[in-house]
């Protein structure tokens, strides 16, 4: 039987400001000025936005939007706070939103001053998803993502003997896409012997491991389907999408297999949502959080069994032309960090035909990751309307 | 790059894990088991995730454990332990989850050994360390 939400929504306008370290602009305004490029994308007025689900903790809120963007009558303010999953769990929220009736146009949105305003270490203690890590963890030393993540990498090291030249491989890989881009922080090519000689910042990830601290904002329209077909760009449906939640979801120390996140719950049920499976895609467009993690995600994802991500990464497979490229745009490794809106929004781009120099030949089905908050998970799997 | 503190961040307890900082202070490993199926859980919570009984005790557990994973804190995001330089910290699978087949991990400083000579399954045992006046932490030393 056909899932009731499968097609039902489809992403009509995209937008991003420029993507930088330094801005005299706030996090409100990012988020705003891509707010109403996203809008203009789509053919559509402010006034036609009746639902938002922006980021949170850290940006506007219902209020701000209605103030600035002079919205008649909001009918949807909700948050999915999951971290970095949070806006590609977004999706589902929007497309429950414009599938159910309530509303016809649903903003999802982000701005953030990570590299100009409060740093990562700061800016997780607004979390009470960290309060676990904050009580037992922080007082010995442990609380930036880095060191969270890294014992994972460690443990998948050990036991499957993944070498940091499988995450030199994705770092190099997503910075070439990046230069190709045009609105990315890293514009300079990234070598493997640059990656192994970048310092060491929570063993056994390096510098080049870990995605950006940047400055920017991203955002999109999520409509019903049936609105889209009237509007400005080529049609991109939202075929499936789920969200997942990990054991010990609040703290990865507690959890049974340090590499099991959310992705497992939810890729199964996205897939049979979408009817199609990891063999389908044409393109992916995975959390880069840390090289590592997308490495245990397209695991999570099935594309590979556990423990043969590394090699699944290598001779050229996930770079432009090979059988899966990921993160054409750059990713949150070099493009950009705004918690994978990006992401989603270069899987539009892609669909659309609108790539430009990263463009991927005769993409027509693919799929996006948010992963975030200790190992939440979630996916959407987009497809060109025929 | 560093948050501008210095100070070393402070467990805040809440009134389920008191009972387990209390333990450090006088050198005991407390951990929480339920009363009603006996089986042990950590971090402390208010509820048993196996049978749902809400009424709990604190048990003195052994300190052997072996190493799950670990991390080195090479950067060291917060001024405070900049000054304490790069320390292992590990994830360490204790004995007294074993029987009970319950995930009991404590994250702490591994001491006296190498980056290079670090294993899964390394053995080690759990010390106490006093940092500040009111404040014993965990740590972890090779068997």
């Amino acid at each position: 039987m056909t899932h009731p939400l499968r097609g039902k929504a489809a992403v009509t306008g995209i937008g991003e400001t420029a993507y930088s370290r330094g801005t005299t602009k706030s996090g409100l305004a990012l988020q705003m000025e891509a707010s109403l490029a996203a809008i203009a994308d789509a053919g559509l007025k402010p006034a036609d936005i009746d639902g938002i689900v922006p980021y949170f903790p850290g940006g506007g809120i219902a209020e701000d939007f209605i103030a600035n963007l002079g919205l008649p009558d909001l009918k949807l303010s909700a948050f999915v706070p999951m971290g970095g999953a949070s806006l590609v769990a977004a999706l589902q929220m929007a497309t429950i939103a414009v599938s159910g009736g309530v509303c016809r146009h649903v903003l999802i949105s982000v701005g953030r001053t990570g590299y100009s305003g409060a740093r990562v270490s700061t800016r997780l203690q607004q979390f009470p998803q960290f309060a676990l890590a904050a009580e037992f963890e922080a007082p010995v030393g442990v609380f930036a993502p880095a060191q969270l993540y890294a014992p994972g990498a460690r443990r998948h090291m050990a036991l499957y003997g993944t070498t940091p030249r499988h995450f030199a491989e994705i770092a190099v890989t997503i910075r070439r896409h990046a230069i190709l881009n045009g609105n990315a922080v890293m514009t300079k090519e990234l070598t493997v012997e640059e990656h192994h000689a970048s310092r060491m910042i929570a063993d056994p990830f390096r510098l080049f491991d870990c995605s950006l601290e940047s400055d920017g904002g991203a955002a999109l329209v999520v409509s019903a389907t049936d609105a889209a077909r009237d509007l400005r760009q080529p049609v991109v449906q939202i075929l499936g999408m789920a969200e997942g939640h990990p054991d010990s979801p609040a703290s990865i120390a507690q959890r049974a297999d340090l590499l099991e996140f959310g992705l497992v719950r939810a890729a199964p049920r996205a897939y049979a949502m979408a009817g199609v499976g990891p063999a389908d895609m044409d393109l992916a467009q995975i959390y880069d959080c840390f090289t590592f993690t997308v490495i245990n995600q397209l695991e999570n994802l099935g594309f590979c069994k556990p423990g043969e991500a590394g090699p699944f990464v290598m001779e050229g497979r996930i770079g432009l032309g090979g059988a899966l490229p990921l993160n054409t745009h750059g990713g949150l490794l070099s493009q950009g960090h705004v918690v994978g809106l990006n992401h989603a929004i270069e899987l539009v781009r892609q669909l659309r035909g609108q790539a430009g120099r990263a463009q991927v030949a005769g993409a027509e089905v693919g799929l996006v990751t948010g992963y975030g908050d200790m190992g939440d998970g979630a996916l959407a799997i987009m497809a060109r309307a025929a | 790059m560093s948050a501008p503190a210095f100070e070393r961040p402070k467990p805040t307890p809440s009134r389920e894990s008191q009972p387990y900082w209390d333990g450090l202070k006088e050198r005991r490993l407390l951990i929480q088991h339920c009363t009603n199926c006996g089986m042990p859980r950590h971090y402390p919570r208010p509820v048993c995730p196996h049978c749902h009984s809400m009424e709990s005790e604190f048990r003195e557990v052994a300190r052997g454990g072996a190493v799950h994973s670990w991390t080195v804190t090479d950067h060291p995001f917060n001024g405070f332990f900049k000054k304490a330089g790069p320390e292992i910290v590990a994830l360490i699978d204790l004995d007294a989850g074993g029987p009970s087949g319950a995930t009991l991990r404590v994250n702490a400083p591994l001491r006296g050994i190498a980056r290079e000579a670090m294993a899964v399954g390394l053995r080690v045992r759990l010390v106490f360390e006093p940092v500040e006046e009111g404040l014993v932490l965990p740590a972890f030393e090779p068997e």
